[in-house]
């Protein structure tokens, strides 16, 4: 406990930030150990902490929702606990992922690690389809890359998929392909900007606030309004993704569809 | 000589303003030039009767300076101003004096907070509370120190209670007659909750009242077996006080376990209540159960603020409430009895309050293992941020969260110091709640007007004498409202999302407006 002065700097002060750059140095080169590996209290106080912290995004189950599922074993941001505890800790900037490692300390976070570990299912289950058919329908037939980006190829009216094999269920990916609008990915709503001329403008969300309104129209040209200056603004949970890809599809080249999806993993491992 | 002298008078003077007497804490409503305590008065009205900046001058209004404090996290002061110097705490036991006139920081104070904390919510801190030459703040840890204004130094510091237990504290401390009056928090890990007092000299504590109610206490048939030994009931908001009855009204948390009501049959006395102590001895005076047996999470902890109002033609000293639970309340102070409820909210859960002043209960709202849907959601209603009342309006203003959700029960066995809420909310697809800011007519509790925002906000609330409230939102914006109508007349975008309340003083005379934001204070003035 101390009262720090005011003061100005000092020698001191830079042997001080030295000593501790130094240190920050050696520590971030060790790699981070989980303390509660296999242990059965501490998953079960990982469990309740989860279900207060992580549930409202990843679902009471941790199979997913705006977040992603938690239970396949496999995780967006790096399947070691390492990976695991720097995702909760810091989170993931640009996300809805906040960082909780200032909220509830490490040894928390570590409790998280713990409990996800037991409820990994490692689903090896064989996703029915053809995964190249599927890229075809995805980038063809479908035309879903005109607003879904993938490895850096594709539109950006749409969420990113590059990962969203590992981010979603298959039956979560069905769903959203078959139902769009049943559960829309937060920061993707559509937007109806009346201007005072009387035009109108759709688009994807890309900011909502009590005075303005940012978003991408169907161009992908993007637009910023004051409330002030327009007539009307509507936001409405709804996708622009078609709806109707339940019938445009065959159930072959449905499940082509998913196997492709299920497949989009990233680069396995990495940030 | 007469230099030395000269010198002399103005180091007195200087010490001197760096004080605050009871009689200032007593008549800080007609001090307008400072805030000397968390809601700038005893009755929490945050209300100034400062006018220079209103609806016809805040066009002008125009940023001071910006004091960043370089601590990470949010901050929810309330800042005291006195002496030509704001004091300001910040999350993670952190604390700072500032300059008034340019922002420089005076003194800094901190505290490295435990390892291993378990904390429900960060590390928050509402603020400090002032007599003499002695801040007092309280830290994280359910620790109360004192810190000489002057300086920073600490002059005592005392134990609450045990954090490795679950307690810990946030809340603004409240100075009535040389006693520093505080909450805990933890409710979530199994504590019993409390209100204590301290002697402001010396931190030796001189009462406590337990709101959660013991077996063979009046009060204590109210929970099933031994469940009262962890029955929650946290006071993590700052009370009021009236000096007349002597009394200071407390709002109190949910019952613990939160959302598992199962093994604490009964009405779980005095959780989600408000309490009325003897401010002398810390005895119960009256109480008065918003929510009884809580399932929500329904804290009952917003401001209790004190007015006058005119009642079916009668004057009655009124304590009033926007309760978590989406009822506002107005209560007799001197007897709790209730005057009237209304919702200010959507509600599913009860169809009114009864005669018997209890909710009439909408059955099979209680959350259940597949999640079951109820309005509000867990945070409210109204949930902590500060409220304000304008005697100029005759309104009441306050932030609330307007939307439903799902409500999940665990069961779940008690460790110590472990979390022990048994479950909690999930959200509902496609409907995120929205915000507002609300106006009520305590005397009546109708909503007289409602500002709808994009999404719920825990910015606080400031009235003035210029026709004005002030709050903020999580999206940086710092906005002024026409007190009458609820338009927005003014707004700023800070950069930093708001979860404190603004205040208001003056410098040279002149009218300012403070706010934390994000991780730094702005102070607001008018320009030519």
């Amino acid at each position: 406990m101390t009262a720090l002065g005011a003061g100005g700097y000092s020698h001191r002060v830079h042997l001080r930030l030295f000593i501790v750059l130094l240190t920050c140095a050696v520590a971030g080169a060790q790699p981070l150990k989980n303390p509660f590996p296999g242990d059965a209290g501490a998953a079960e106080g990982g469990h309740l902490v989860f279900r207060i912290y992580c549930s409202p995004c990843h679902g009471i189950r941790a199979q997913g929702g705006r977040g992603p599922d938690l239970t396949r074993g496999v995780y967006p941001h790096g399947d070691r606990d390492e990976d695991l505890f720097r995702t909760i800790s810091s989170g993931l900037p640009g996300t809805e992922m906040a960082g909780l490692g200032g909220e509830l300390g490490d040894e928390n976070v570590w409790r998280i690690v713990t409990y996800l570990r037991t409820i990994a299912r490692h689903d090896t289950t064989d996703v029915p389809g053809d995964r190249a058919a599927g890229a075809k329908l995805f980038w063809g037939k479908g035309a879903c890359g005109q607003c879904h980006l993938v490895n850096g190829k594709g539109g950006h009216l749409g969420p990113e998929l590059t990962k969203i094999g590992r981010e979603r269920s298959l039956e979560y990916l069905k769903q959203s392909v078959i139902e769009p609008n049943k559960d829309v990915t937060p920061g993707y709503a559509t937007i109806t900007v009346v201007r005072r001329d009387g035009t109108k403008l759709v688009g994807v969300e890309r900011g909502y606030d009590n005075f303005s309104v940012q978003i991408l129209d169907s161009g992908e040209n993007y637009h910023s309004f004051l409330r002030n200056d327009v007539a009307s603004v509507k936001r409405e949970f709804r996708s622009l993704m078609p709806d109707n890809y339940g019938r445009l599809f065959t159930p072959v080249e449905m499940d082509d569809l998913l196997a492709y999806l299920t497949s989009l993993r990233g680069a396995e491992g990495k940030q | 000589m007469r230099r030395l002298v000269l010198l002399f008078v103005v180091i007195i003077a200087a010490w001197a303003a760096t004080t605050v007497t009871e009689q200032q804490l007593r008549d800080a409503q007609g001090d307008p030039a400072t805030w000397l305590t968390y809601g700038k008065n005893y009755r929490g009205w945050r209300y100034s009767d400062l006018s220079e900046i209103n609806t016809a001058t805040v066009s002008r209004l125009a940023t001071q300076w910006i004091s960043q404090t370089g601590v990470d996290g949010s901050h929810e002061t309330t800042p005291l101003v006195f002496g030509g110097i704001m004091f300001i705490t910040g999350p993670s036991n952190h604390a700072s004096a500032l300059d008034l006139l340019t922002g420089k920081t005076l003194w800094q104070y901190h505290k490295a907070p435990p390892s291993g904390l378990n904390l429900c919510c960060g590390q928050p801190n509402r603020g400090f509370a002032a007599l003499g030459d002695k801040l007092f703040k309280v830290n994280v840890e359910a620790t109360l120190v004192a810190l000489d204004a002057r300086t920073g130094a600490v002059l005592w510091e005392k134990q609450i209670a045990d954090h490795k237990k679950g307690f810990s504290a946030t809340g603004a401390p409240l100075v009535i007659k040389g006693k520093v009056l505080v909450g805990m928090a933890g409710a979530e890990f199994g504590t019993r909750g409390f209100i204590d007092a301290y002697d402001a000299n010396t931190g030796e504590r001189l009462w406590r009242f337990y709101t959660v109610a013991a077996q063979g206490e009046p009060g204590g048939d109210t929970w099933a077996g031994d469940s009262w030994q962890r029955g929650g009931g946290s006071t993590w908001i700052t009370g009021t006080y009236d000096p007349e009855l002597n009394l200071t009204y407390w709002g109190t948390g949910n019952p613990g376990p939160g959302l598992d009501g199962e093994g604490r049959q009964g009405d779980n006395l005095y959780t989600c209540s408000v309490v009325a102590l003897d401010a002398d001895t810390g005895k119960l005076k009256w109480y008065y159960q918003f929510t009884p047996h809580d399932t929500h999470d329904w804290d009952s902890i917003a401001d209790p603020v004190l007015i006058d109002l005119m009642v079916k033609g009668r004057k009655v000293k009124a304590v009033v409430q926007a309760d978590r639970n989406g009822f506002f309340y107005a209560i007799d102070r001197a007897s709790g009895k209730l005057l009237h409820a209304r919702p200010y909210t959507k509600i599913d859960w009860a169809t009114g309050i009864g005669a018997d002043g209890r909710p009439v209960m909408v059955p099979g709202k209680e959350p259940s293992d597949e999640g079951t849907r109820a309005c509000p959601g867990l945070g409210g209603g109204h949930n902590w941020s500060a409220t304000a009342y304008s005697p100029q309006t005759q309104l009441f203003y306050f932030h609330s969260t307007d939307g439903c959700a799902l409500f999940y029960k665990q069961k779940q066995e008690y460790h110590e110091g472990q979390w022990y809420q048994a479950s909690t909310d999930g959200a509902l697809p496609n409907e995120p709640p929205a915000g507002s800011v609300v106006a009520v007519d305590p005397a009546t509790g109708e909503t007289k007007w409602k500002w709808e925002m994009v999404s719920p906000a825990s910015a606080g609330m400031l009235a003035t004498a210029g026709g004005l409230v002030f709050t903020g939102d999580g999206q940086g914006y710092f906005v002024a409202l026409d007190a009458r109508i609820g338009k927005p007349v003014w707004h700023f975008q800070t950069g930093g999302g708001i979860i404190a309340p603004p205040i208001t003083y003056t410098l040279n005379g002149k009218q300012q407006i403070a706010i934390a934001t994000g991780s730094s204070i702005m102070t607001f003035s008018l320009v030519k």
